[in-house]
């Protein structure tokens, strides 16, 4: 066991395939000599080269286009999107053609899309966005997102092993501010949701930084006895797990950083509404970012992101009820 | 049940009213009348029991259609007949039921104890089948307690464990914003109310020393079932030892006892390995999709009964425990309905209470296997750790036999069944 940044995990994840196998390669825009805008493949230029950590135009259809032509030759590309936003410019390359060159073709499409997300360090409309929804909308993608650090170096792994096409949603705010026990060598996270906290009277549903939020939020709430489930992936969506979790505490608050329409978080909650009905002791709450972009302005910034104020109110109200 | 009350008119204001053999279920043909209450002369209530019969299922009470006063009594105790056949006759006092009603009407004398017809629907004649009468088993209809109250709203969880404990959910004082009755509210009201023991017991018991005389009516039926079944069936027991501690708290939380546990580990194991859930009739072999499962519930000193709880598959845990406290309830109040004893694919006989760890259950015909839940024993086991380091623990322990039929399958297949079950009892993780 080491001690990782979240950030250090992603890295040891991505050095430790590199090292494993040749089929793997990294490729993005100022990921090689430069290392990287945060710094997350520093060293590698130096240690795999120019053929393996390859530096790319600003053009993310073309990494990602050119990507999929390597997997579906043999390789296992591992694309940096600089910001997650920036992804919107290789949409089509992702969601129409290595979402569905299974089903159209039978052709395994095993590339891995890393896309730095999400807001809370002033970084704007085009820098903070969590755009995890898009890919859940589109059959043939795998979406992960990690909330620690061993779950992020553990998901990587199963990622880049994963014969479909995986977005991953790493989150840039925890970066350097989360830390954590990372066990040694390469091992997969299971694809499924982990109870991040144990309880019984109410269940916080959330992923990625969020998931800190909710701990954050319920860790002395009067007494309550608060459940915190982190989904880790999107797709697939651990129903299971949801449902285990809503039957135990039978009250439900839902977390995103997303923007509140059609979130990761909507799906939950309509699986919940469906399935999950007769285990009900109250309605189901949303948290959620509304639907406007993500100002610069830092007080402006913290009065839209989902704080641990808001959902402590949330789940006050709901242990009310 | 009651009989379906055709009338005779006599002359005056006073008429007769027919007693008849009721049908009971759609299996019974015919009854045997055991006891008159009343004799001829006797005053009569509406609804008061006029005589008790027997069928090969169950014994039950006639209740009187109307009030009045016996005037015949037709058929002699001991004697059985056909369903519909007129058992007595009930003279009603014309003033005593008409008096509210236009005179010489006789319907009205009739309706208290016929269905009372809607306002609004069209005036029937009495049905030619014995309709039910207002205190007879409906099937298919749910006790009402777990419905809103007017005025106040329940959550879909609340509503469920209330119909699942037989709850009123008027009578409690809830907590929520408004007095609203959460979750903890209608469970702290299962908690505080813990179901009675069940005094289920198995058929193997040694039967009690008759005082003298001759065996009772349900005594001689249980020994020739018995008897059957050993000289029919090619009966072979095996045993498996489970470890039910987390069966032991889960059932803990959800206040129920560890049969319905065992119950639903039995149904899964019985969707694994169908061939148990099956009949032998000769040489004719049937597997059974669902699997309606039979509890022996003893009945003291009179014997026991094996209720059958249909499409128990379909059932949760919880929903199987209220099933059988139903069941075991009204199987001792004599409350049963034929058809609620018939129709069993697999049977588990429960007599653990008295601290007993194994028996060799008999087979209920024609069923191919029964197996048998003693008592859950505290005991030392070897337990591996998850490194394969070895210890002494205390768990809660118990030994699940299975009696089955070797003409029907072999031992394997047994063996591999209870396997099946000691799997999911020890590994329980929620239903």
């Amino acid at each position: 066991m080491a001690t990782m940044t979240y950030l250090q995990a992603i890295s040891s994840a991505l050095r430790d395939e590199l090292r494993a196998d040749d089929r793997v390669l990294v490729m993005g825009e100022d990921i090689g000599v430069f290392g990287g805008a945060f710094k997350v493949t520093d060293g590698f230029f130096e240690e795999f080269g120019p053929d393996r950590v390859m530096d790319t135009p600003l053009a993310e259809s073309a990494i990602i286009g050119t990507a999929i032509g390597a997997a579906v030759v043999g390789m296992r590309p591992v694309c940096e999107m600089q910001f997650s936003d920036f992804i919107s410019c290789g949409f089509d390359q992702l969601v129409n053609v290595a979402a569905k060159m299974h089903y159209r073709q039978r052709l395994a499409v095993p590339i891995t899309v890393r896309l730095p997300s999400g807001g809370g360090f002033s970084g704007g409309p085009f820098h903070s966005q969590n755009p995890e929804a898009w890919f859940m909308h589109s059959p043939g993608i795998k979406v992960v997102a990690p909330s620690t650090a061993e779950d992020a170096k553990g998901l990587l792994h199963a990622a880049i092993r994963d014969p479909n096409p995986v977005c991953f949603m790493e989150h840039k705010h925890l970066y350097r501010r989360i830390k954590g026990e990372v066990p040694e060598g390469i091992y997969e996270t299971p694809m499924t949701a982990r109870v991040a906290r144990p309880g019984s009277d109410l269940v916080v549903i959330a992923y990625g930084a969020m998931v800190h939020v909710a701990l954050d939020a319920t860790e002395d709430l009067d007494g309550a006895s608060v459940q915190v489930l982190d989904l880790r992936s999107l797709v697939p969506l651990d129903v299971d797990a949801i449902l285990a979790a809503v039957r135990e505490c039978s009250k439900v608050v839902i977390l995103d950083e997303a923007n509140e329409t059609c979130a990761a978080g909507a799906q939950v909650a309509a699986l919940i509404a469906e399935h999950g009905f007769e285990d009900l002791d109250g309605p189901v709450v949303r948290v959620a970012t509304p639907d406007i972009p993500i100002p610069f302005s830092p007080p402006l910034e913290q009065a839209v992101l989902p704080s641990v104020d808001r959902v402590r109110e949330a789940c006050r109200e709901l242990l009310a009820y | 049940m009651s009989s379906s009350p055709t009338e005779t008119r006599a002359p005056g204001a006073a008429k007769l009213v027919d007693v008849t053999m009721p049908q009971m279920g759609v299996s019974v043909a015919e009854g045997t009348v055991v006891a008159w209450a009343k004799q001829i002369g006797d005053r009569v209530q509406a609804d008061e029991t006029i005589c008790e019969i027997s069928t090969d299922k169950i014994d039950t009470e006639v209740p009187s259609p109307v009030s009045g006063v016996v005037a015949e009594i037709l058929v002699a105790v001991g004697t059985t007949v056909d369903v519909g056949v007129v058992l007595a006759r009930v003279e009603t006092a014309g003033a005593v039921s008409i008096a509210s009603s236009p005179a010489g009407e006789l319907a009205a004398a009739t309706a208290a104890t016929v269905i009372a017809p809607r306002p609004d629907a069209p005036a029937a004649p009495t049905p030619p089948a014995a309709p039910p009468p207002s205190d007879a088993p409906v099937y298919g209809v749910l006790p009402a307690n777990g419905g809103p109250a007017p005025g106040r709203r329940y959550s879909p969880v609340v509503q469920r464990i209330a119909a699942e404990h037989d709850i009123d959910l008027s009578t409690i004082a809830g907590t929520g914003r408004g007095g609203r009755v959460r979750k903890q509210d209608v469970l702290a009201r299962v908690a505080a109310a813990p179901e009675p023991p069940l005094h289920i017991e198995s058929p193997y018991r040694p039967d009690p020393v008759p005082d003298s005389g001759q065996l009772s009516r349900m005594r001689r039926q249980i020994g020739a079932h018995m008897k059957h079944s050993l000289d029919t069936a090619a009966h072979c027991t095996s045993w498996i030892e489970v470890d039910m501690s987390r069966v032991q708290s889960e059932r803990t939380l959800l206040g129920v006892t560890a049969l319905p546990f065992v119950a639903s580990a039995a149904i899964g194991a019985l969707r694994e390995y169908p061939q148990l859930n099956a009949s032998l009739e000769g040489e004719r072999y049937t597997q059974h999709a669902a699997v309606n499962l039979g509890i022996a519930v003893s009945l003291g000193e009179d014997g026991l009964i094996v209720p059958v709880i249909q499409r128990a598959h379909e059932l949760s845990v919880e929903g199987l425990s209220a099933r059988i406290r139903d069941l075991a309830q009204r199987a001792r109040t004599r409350a049963l309905t034929p058809d609620e004893v018939r129709g069993g694919t697999f049977t588990i006989t429960n007599p653990g209470q008295y601290g007993t760890i194994m028996a060799t259950p008999i087979i209920n015909q024609p069923q191919v296997a029964i197996l048998d839940l003693e008592a859950i024993v505290k005991r030392a086991v070897v337990v591996t750790d998850a490194a394969g380091n070895d210890a002494i623990a205390i768990r809660a322990m118990t030994i699940l036999g299975l009696s089955w039929d070797h003409r029907a399958l072999d031992g394997a297949l047994a063996a591999q069944f209870l396997a099946s079950m000691k799997r999911r009892l020890e590994g329980w993780a929620g239903a």
